[in-house]
């Protein structure tokens, strides 16, 4: 059923707050960060993205302008809100804490 | 914030569905240029793009949801789209509101006569803080019972009045009265009640004239003979006299001062209006041959308290509880429990166990019929899902979600089920209040007056209202499922009806119109039944003679009269009407053959102790000759034993049966309490006399001698001119007593009162049944047509290759007609089960008539046979070459 490179649940919230840490980027722009931060690894679903993007927006967590993209087309750039920092703020540490003690659990004998 | 994110969404939607393009379209491009950066050339690049992007459509529907607010848009738009795709279809559209108009509209009419009967609160202000309060006695203790088990004495009532904390007052009064004559230049009959004192005050009820009671009125036994008179008595008897205040009354020959008049419209606190009040301490005056004022153990009056602000009615039941077992300490063995519930017409727990038991059966009936139209109308709106299957599949491949979509179909039943809930509800406000003033006025003589008032309220809306929505679900949802769980493959090639598989859908089709047949034979056996008993009620043979008897009924104790004024009375009023012409024989009895009226008493058999309950009558000899009931062992009364009251009864044969099986009931004997033997001297046919339809109940005559003079009534034989003889009894008790009112009848009216229930429930469950025929009727024709039409192509295959007309046909009705007779068959059996409930005004006739349980499934069956034949002539008379082409 899974396929290599599937986010987990929940997961995808969080990656996308990371990736606008360093500044705004448009949705093709996080979707490329994603997959090239991780190696190659993780394929974020265009199909999940928009939507999230959109909800997060209306969260408030992002704010979204219209520019003009590095070839010269007209693209949605989205940013991080106050609130937004403070939420990856939050994520990542509760990620953090999780991450930790799953991989303890798991490098039990 | 999002909130108003949300609204700016709302009012920009254009722009922002730009927006939504605009950033799709422009990641595709992204996409796109980085695989040609990787080496893949041209169309390819783009072909990848897409391919990685995934469904664009759903992508945009997901977006979309999350800008859209509350979904109310697309409400909106399913509502748009609904109203027009009904537009479109207004042949669909129309008998679908029909059916589904007719099926609310029985059930609010329905709903709505019930709420008038019990549900609706008192019509007093302020009705909600009114409760009404009955008992239920257990344990085997002794209590008489005026009226209703349920009812108070007069020392009770004065307990809970003073040892309650949770009403600001409470009332009693005795719903339960006999007729009360009103003297003057004719005599008239009414219906009054006895109140406590503060009765209009807990009401709340102002008198238009005068005053109501206060406090003095009830201070003693007889102390104050006053009277408040209803608006209608004001009216009709006095000519709405300004001056009629102070004026005195006779009320069964007692004098009452009238102190009031009271508002238009205040008929009193049950469903027959009453037409005076006096108070409840002038109850002997009233009736002077009953005293139950001071019998504290005898249950007559009826309670109801006001509740004081803020108070609930758990606080009401807690605090009334414990009065109730402190009156229980009195009566070692009893416990009571209290029923306290707000007051409507009918709260009483007796009054509500026969409305409710009633009112289950009809609301059931009428909900089956309105599961007869909802099974039509989502058979119609499946056939629409396959007429519109390629739509469905297209907007599924591109992406669509399946909820949407249903989401939408659902709203378009919806549409139905309000334009339909909508019609009925209309049609049956506006003509129920005229339908039950119809029925209520056509009651038959002595049924008494009643007044309901079922004209819709708050309640009736809201219920029409659920049941419509409910109803939109009901139908809408199965067909809204089965449309969007498709194979995609099949439908977009177009389903023209495969040569060996069913149509599509046959299946739910087929059980859709089973249940339809089902539900609808059920309706028409019920009403078959129902038919036959009226059929039964008019011509059955009740087994004794009513031609030329005259019944000439009065009340003598109440107005007075005791043993010693009676037997005078009794003697000249024979003799004068014996000396009528044409009159050629007069005979006593104490209830009159079917005439409603019923005595009951308890007697033992030798050698038992418990007691068994006996209906009786108390006639004089010639009694059975007159009535043409014959005795079939031993003989009647002499004159001598009924002239010393002797002690001797004739029974009937089945009484005789029963307690005497196998035996000579004759010389046997059974006793009254320690006192009297009483001794059996002969055995007389069995006949209908005391309820139409039954002969079984144990049932026995005593002779009526002078002991009994006080509570007997006539019958009279005569030939021919009953108008003429009529009116010489008339006269002759006239002259004997002006002021005593005399009810002279024939004694075949008495069957109008047997007949007119039954002919309410026929003609009810007629209309019932008549209404699942057709709606029916038209489900099956419109499934049969359906199939039909999408199997013309292997009907004209089938043609072509060689199979005759009448091969078709059969294929054709086999395959209608095996849902039909599956759906006959449940429904026969389920009927069988629940016809027992029928019983009772089935009058004699057995719960499994054969007449209607072949007859109606037989014209079902035949019903059902030309539904489905009328479309497969059609489908016979195919030209193959059109049907090979049809799609």
């Amino acid at each position: 059923m899974e396929k290599d490179g599937d986010l987990m649940p929940g997961t995808l919230d969080m990656l996308v707050l990371k990736a606008l840490a360093r500044g705004a980027k448009h949705g093709y722009g996080v979707a490329e960060w994603i997959h090239e931060s991780s190696n190659d690894v993780l394929q974020v679903e265009e199909g999940a993205l928009y939507p999230a993007l959109h909800r997060l927006e209306l969260k408030g967590w992002l704010a979204a302008e219209w520019g003009t993209s590095e070839n010269n087309r007209r693209a949605k750039y989205y940013s991080l809100t106050v609130v937004g920092r403070k939420k990856l703020a939050q994520e990542a540490e509760y990620w953090r804490r999780m991450s930790g003690a799953i991989a303890k659990v798991m490098q039990m004998a | 914030m999002s909130y108003w994110m949300r609204v700016k969404a709302l009012c920009k939607r254009k722009q922002l569905d730009r927006d939504l393009e605009d950033e799709l379209a422009f990641h595709l491009a992204m996409r796109e240029e980085k695989n040609r950066e990787r080496g893949i050339g041209g169309e390819e690049a783009r072909y990848a793009a897409r391919r990685q992007f995934g469904n664009v459509t759903r992508i945009k529907e997901a977006s979309r949801e999350a800008w859209s607010f509350l979904s109310l848009e697309t409400t909106w738009r399913d509502l748009h789209y609904g109203a027009r795709a009904l537009a479109k279809n207004p042949g669909f559209t129309a008998v679908a509101v029909l059916a589904i108009a007719l099926g609310i509209g029985v059930n609010t009419g329905i709903f709505s006569v019930l709420n008038g009967v019990a549900l609706k609160l008192l019509p007093v202000p302020s009705a909600q803080q009114i409760v009404s309060v009955d008992q239920i006695i257990h344990g085997k203790v002794p209590r008489n019972v005026e009226g209703e088990a349920g009812l108070f004495s007069y020392a009770e009532y004065k307990n809970y009045e003073a040892n309650n904390h949770v009403f600001s007052d409470l009332l009693a009064y005795a719903p339960f009265l006999d007729p009360t004559t009103l003297g003057g230049e004719t005599p008239k009959q009414l219906t009054g009640a006895e109140t406590s004192c503060n009765f209009f005050d807990v009401l709340a009820e102002r008198p238009a004239l005068g005053r109501t009671f206060v406090k003095e009125d009830c201070s003693a036994p007889g102390a104050s003979p006053v009277v408040v008179l209803s608006d209608d008595l004001w009216r009709t008897r006095f000519g709405a006299d300004p001056k009629i205040v102070g004026k005195n009354i006779s009320l069964n020959r007692a004098k009452f001062v009238v102190i009031g008049v009271t508002a238009a419209g205040f008929h009193g606190l049950d469903p027959w209006p009453s037409a005076f009040w006096v108070p409840v301490t002038m109850q002997k005056a009233l009736e002077p041959q009953r005293d139950v004022l001071g019998e504290d153990n005898t249950g007559w009056l009826a309670l109801l308290g006001r509740m004081r602000p803020g108070v609930s009615l758990e606080q009401v039941r807690a605090d009334l509880g414990v009065i109730a077992g402190r009156i229980d300490q009195q009566y070692p063995g009893r416990t009571t429990t209290l029923a306290i519930r707000r007051a409507t017409f009918m709260s009483r727990t007796d009054e509500r166990s026969d409305v409710f038991g009633i009112g289950e059966i009809v609301l059931a009936a009428v909900g089956l019929v309105l599961l007869i139209a909802c099974a039509n109308v989502a058979n119609l709106l499946l056939a629409r899902a396959s007429a519109r299957q390629k739509e469905i599949a297209i907007r599924l491949a591109i992406g669509g979600s399946r909820w949407r979509i249903v989401r939408q179909l659902l709203t378009e039943s919806l549409l139905i089920a309000f334009l339909g809930g909508t019609l009925g509800s209309l049609v049956a406000f506006w003509s129920i209040e005229g339908i039950a003033r119809y029925v209520l006025t056509h009651l038959p003589h002595g049924a008494g007056e009643l007044m309901w008032n079922v004209s819709p309220d708050l309640r009736v809306w809201g219920y029409s209202l659920a049941l419509t929505a409910f109803t939109g679900i009901v139908f809408g949802l199965a067909p809204a499922l089965h449309a969007t769980r498709q194979d995609l493959s099949t439908a977009e090639k177009g389903d023209g009806g495969g040569l060996t598989g069913k149509a599509r859908g046959g299946k739910l089709r087929g059980t859709l119109v089973g249940v339809q047949v089902a539900v609808c034979m059920v309706l028409l056996i019920a009403a078959g039944l129902l038919m036959r008993g009226l059929y039964y009620a008019q011509t059955a043979d009740p087994g004794f003679e009513m031609k030329g008897i005259t019944q000439v009924r009065f009340d003598l104790p109440s107005q007075g009269y005791n043993l010693e004024k009676a037997r005078p009375f009794q003697r000249e009023l024979m003799a004068r009407v014996a000396a009528l012409p044409g009159v050629d024989d007069v005979e006593q009895a104490r209830v009159t053959p079917l005439g409603h009226q019923w005595e009951v008493t308890g007697l033992t058999l030798v050698g038992e102790t418990q007691q068994r309950g006996f209906e009786f009558n108390v006639v004089t000899p010639g009694f059975f000759t007159m009535l043409g009931m014959p005795i079939v062992r031993g003989r009647t009364f002499t004159e001598a034993e009924a002239r010393s009251d002797a002690p001797v009864l004739v029974v009937t044969e089945s009484t005789a049966r029963r307690l005497w099986p196998g035996q000579d009931a004759i010389g046997k004997t059974l006793r009254n309490g320690e006192k009297t033997q009483f001794q059996v001297v002969g055995m007389v046919r069995d006949s209908e006399t005391s309820h139409l339809g039954q002969t079984d109940g144990l049932f026995f005559y005593m002779p009526a001698g002078p002991a009994a003079q006080d509570r007997l009534q006539l019958l009279v034989h005569s030939r021919g001119g009953d108008a003429a003889t009529a009116n010489g009894i008339r006269e002759a008790a006239r002259a004997l007593d002006a002021d005593l009112v005399v009810d002279v009848t024939k004694l075949e009216d008495n069957l109008e009162g047997w007949r007119t229930p039954s002919r309410i429930v026929a003609a009810l469950s007629g209309v019932l049944g008549a209404l699942a025929l057709v709606l029916a009727s038209v489900g099956v024709h419109g499934v049969v047509s359906y199939g039909v039409s999408q199997r013309i192509r292997e009907i004209g295959i089938r043609m072509t290759l060689g199979a005759d007309g009448r091969e078709v046909m059969k294929l054709v009705l086999r395959q209608a007609l095996k849902p039909v007779v599956i759906g006959a068959l449940v429904g026969v059996i389920g009927c069988a089960a629940v016809s027992q409930v029928l019983s009772n005004v089935l009058y004699g006739m057995g719960s499994h008539d054969p007449i209607a349980f072949v007859g109606v499934p037989l014209f079902l069956l035949c019903i059902a046979f030309l539904a489905s034949y009328i479309p497969a002539r059609r489908a016979v008379r195919v030209d193959p070459v059109v049907a090979l082409r049809y799609e």
